[in-house]
């Protein structure tokens, strides 16, 4: 037996697959594959599988990981995206399969891309909400409420803003990197939410997250 | 693929992952490579629709054919319904994105009479005109099939045509005459008067219904050569009945998220309550080999672990146990569990025990229907309680500790003694537990009564039968609960809501309904009534202030005694079973006198016309 770490993409359809619609639809399309996974040995079996860092409804994603365990410890890692892909939705893409080189655990970020757009062109002018998000952006602090198992809490989003950086074409795009993991999660959608009401005008936007890193800044593998 | 303007919305509404497709197993086709575009909608929700078997069915069976794409419409829930509204977006099929309008067909499944607003709303929704007086070209034939085409007056002023019986045949023979039709440049109306002589097909536009002055219909006549009688379709050999090898494998949960396999049609048993048990005969099976194969497909195909074996009553399957032996030589080694929905009392054996999923050691699920030997003779339910009592007793030897019970109250011939007999049965079922020396130590027992309101139907022997009242209903509610002697003896959630009762009485008016029904529900619909099966939007003063306002009695429907020689909506549309069966089994009603079912002793229900299935298995 051995552990086996699968690398995929999430888009399109797929990303209003909730996180526990998402394990689902792996479980599915991991016994359709007939893949020779580890089951668990309850009362009702199922192919164990893990997921390192949950998605957030709606948002898209180009690094996410599912990590099981083959029977097999000669099987061939690399015949398995194509055989998984056959048996997914096209919005859910695997791109690699490798032994799992750092725990769950070891996850401390996430970079994300936000394209940010008004509900409709009258609201306000691309360039307009452009120059408001740098003005906002620039703030020496950006408290919002989160949410906790505790109750609410003020945090100062401007400390948790590892980097980030922002241009515009059809829609305000901004690049940014937050604390992501089992210790602290901050999800991008707070900060487009205080932008929303600095703004006082409904926003859209489109999330895509892009990297996950761990402590020491390498990609998560 | 979603219309792209709806993601700016998509977020704001609950599981937003209904309204975008893209599941595995959605057929994609070009549109200009193909003749007729086929919008299958089911009214509710993409949760309900996409767990029923009959859209499966016919999804991959029109898909199949090169120059047919079918897509699926689901109705959309309120939230999404207003975002919708607020911006234009008309109701769109989930494969394209494509609106109804781009659509020949437009297709409804009727499975209950209260989704019949739906279908309203989702017409509006798509832009389509809900009328089909509205409707003129060549396009946009809204057509509907399912269990409540077999009274579809309620709703004949907005579907075009409506399928009797099995689809599978019927559907394509229409689909082809469009085709046709429209290579020829023929009118609409000409293909719908070309459609009506199709066998299994009904256009009520070629029906004209007049009605005597008590409000009782004097006759129905047909127009323009159409049949006097429509006959439903049956599909006798169910071997080489078309059965999809995959389905479209949902990305959200839905209610039923298993492979499901059809093992026969009908039912033997003939209950005197149950519509599905007389529309769907004779009962036809299909074999054990064709199922095996099948289900292993299926299996293979969609990556479920788990096969729900379907059919009205799955332990009548007369080889039941061989079955799921061969099934369970592979299922096992896979991990593939089956489950048999729908046992009856008597059909739950060891031996099928050993071959099913046991879900958890804790709930059993059973039906009697009747809480007195007296009344189960007089609806035919053929449940003994001595076997009951058995069933229960090997089932608590088992390590089971709750038992579930399905009762209805207001059936025909029932009195309080009856309903009282319901918390008596309880008492015994109890009382059994108690009796048993290894009787699972340290849980305490369990035995919880459900009891919903009987709705008489179309094509049974209670068609003629008045609904109780709702008072009446109530009552008959309390009285279960004040016979209940022991703490550990419960009502479901269900029995103590009022709600059953006012929905129970707007079934009985549109299961039962002729004609001047239309008005009502073009009323309701303008007032922007939808989802009545659903509590979040069912109100029975709304419904009740339309009928008042169309001048329309609602108990003229659901609380009138009929007469056995009056002219019922239904009576020009033929599903085999004769008035005469129905009229000598509601007599044995009367008489508390129960009937033996198919395989042991016809009798003449109709039936045997067709030329096959159970009248005609060896015995």
């Amino acid at each position: 037996m051995k552990n086996a770490r699968i690398f995929f993409t999430k888009d399109g359809a797929c990303k209003y697959i909730s996180h526990l619609d998402t394990n689902r639809v792996m479980l599915r399309a991991i016994g359709k594959s007939r893949l020779d996974i580890w089951h668990t040995e309850g009362f009702h079996q199922h192919a164990y599988i893990t997921f390192a860092l949950p998605l957030s409804l709606g948002f898209a994603s180009t690094c996410e990981s599912m990590d099981f365990r083959l029977l097999d410890d000669n099987a061939d890692m690399t015949a398995i995206p194509d055989r998984l892909n056959a048996c997914l939705p096209a919005g859910i893409r695997v791109l690699r399969c490798a032994d799992a080189k750092y725990k769950p655990a070891d996850i401390d970020s996430a970079s994300y891309e936000v394209r940010i757009e008004p509900m409709t062109d009258k609201d306000i002018s691309i360039e307009e909400l452009y120059n408001r998000l740098n003005t906002f952006l620039a703030q020496p602090e950006i408290p919002v409420e989160k949410k906790t198992k505790k109750g609410k809490k003020t945090v100062d989003l401007k400390a948790y803003l590892l980097d980030f950086s922002t241009d515009f074409d059809k829609t305000v795009n901004m690049k940014l990197r937050l604390p992501a993991g089992p210790v602290l999660n901050i999800n991008p959608s707070l900060l487009v939410g205080a932008f929303e009401t600095y703004c006082g005008t409904e926003l859209y936007s489109d999330m895509t997250r892009t990297g996950v890193f761990t402590k020491e800044g390498r990609h998560f593998e | 693929m979603y219309p792209k303007e709806i993601e700016k919305y998509l977020l704001k509404v609950q599981k937003p992952g209904r309204y975008v497709g893209g599941e595995l197993g959605e057929v994609i086709k070009d549109k200009h490579d193909v003749d007729v575009r086929f919008a299958f909608c089911f009214p509710d929700t993409y949760e309900i629709g996409m767990s029923h078997l009959g859209i499966k069915i016919l999804y991959s069976l029109f898909n199949e054919k090169p120059y047919i794409w079918c897509e699926r419409v689901f109705a959309p829930w309120i939230d999404m319904e207003a975002e919708m509204r607020a911006h234009d977006i008309p109701l769109y099929a989930l494969e394209s994105g494509d609106p109804l309008t781009e659509f020949d067909f437009i297709g409804f499944t009727l499975q209950y009479e209260l989704s019949f607003t739906n279908i309203l709303n989702m017409l509006s929704l798509g832009g389509i005109p809900v009328l089909s007086k509205d409707r003129h070209d060549l396009n946009h034939i809204v057509v509907a099939g399912g269990p409540c085409a077999c009274n579809p007056e309620p709703i004949t002023d907005f579907i075009d045509i409506f399928f009797l019986g099995d689809g599978e045949d019927v559907d394509l023979e229409v689909i082809e005459l469009y085709r046709a039709c429209k290579r020829e440049g023929k009118s609409r109306e000409e293909f719908l008067r070309m459609a009506a002589q199709i066998s299994g097909v009904y256009v009520p536009s070629l029906y004209d219904v007049s009605y005597r002055d008590d409000g009782t219909i004097a006759a129905v006549t047909p127009r323009d050569g159409a049949p006097a009688k429509i006959e439903k379709r049956v599909i006798l050999d169910m071997d080489s009945c078309y059965y999809p090898e995959n389905f479209v494998l949902p990305n959200i949960e839905i209610v039923h998220d298993r492979a499901v396999m059809e093992i026969f049609r009908g039912c033997i048993r003939g209950c005197r309550f149950c519509q599905a048990g007389f529309l769907y005969r004779p009962v036809r099976e299909k074999s054990i080999d064709r199922i095996n194969e099948e289900c292993h497909a299926l299996c293979r195909n969609t990556g479920y672990d788990e096969v729900s074996l379907s059919s009205l009553s799955s332990s009548d399957y007369t080889q039941v146990v061989p079955l799921l032996r061969k099934l369970n030589s592979w299922a096992k080694p896979e991990k593939v569990s089956l489950s048999l929905p729908s046992l009856r009392v008597d059909g739950f054996s060891d031996d099928i025990l050993n071959e099913v999923k046991t879900v958890r050691k804790s709930g059993l699920t059973f039906a009697p229907e009747a809480g007195s030997q007296r009344l189960r003779d007089a609806i035919n339910k053929n449940v003994y309680e001595d076997e009951l009592i058995n069933t229960c007793r090997v089932a608590f030897e088992g390590g089971y500790t709750s038992v579930k019970l399905y009762f209805m109250i207001g059936l025909p011939t029932e009195t309080l003694d009856d309903v009282a007999a319901i918390a008596g049965l309880a008492k015994k079922i109890l009382d059994t537990y108690y009796s048993i020396e290894n009787r699972p130590k340290g849980k305490s027992p369990r035995v919880t009564l459900s009891a919903s309101s009987f709705v008489p139907k179309p094509f049974t022997p209670f068609q003629w039968e008045p609904q109780d009242s709702m008072d009446i209903l109530r009552e008959k509610q309390k009285h279960i609960k004040d016979s209940i002697t022991s703490k550990k003896i419960s009502l479901s959630k269900v029995t103590y809501n009022y709600h059953d009762t006012d929905t129970s009485f707007l079934e009985a008016v549109f299961a039962r309904g002729d004609r001047k029904l239309n008005k009502a529900m073009l009323l309701a619909h303008e007032r922007g009534m939808r989802f009545d099966s659903w509590s979040d939007c069912f109100s029975l003063q709304n419904w009740l202030d339309v009928f008042e306002e169309c001048g329309i009695d609602p108990a003229f429907y659901a609380n009138r005694r009929r007469d056995f020689d009056e002219i019922l909506p239904w009576d020009h549309l033929d599903y085999g079973v004769t008035k005469e069966f129905l009229k000598r089994e509601c007599e044995r009603a009367y008489a508390s006198q129960p009937s033996p079912n198919c395989r042991e002793n016809c009798m003449n229900c109709g039936m045997k016309k067709y030329g096959g299935g159970v009248c005609y298995e060896k015995r």
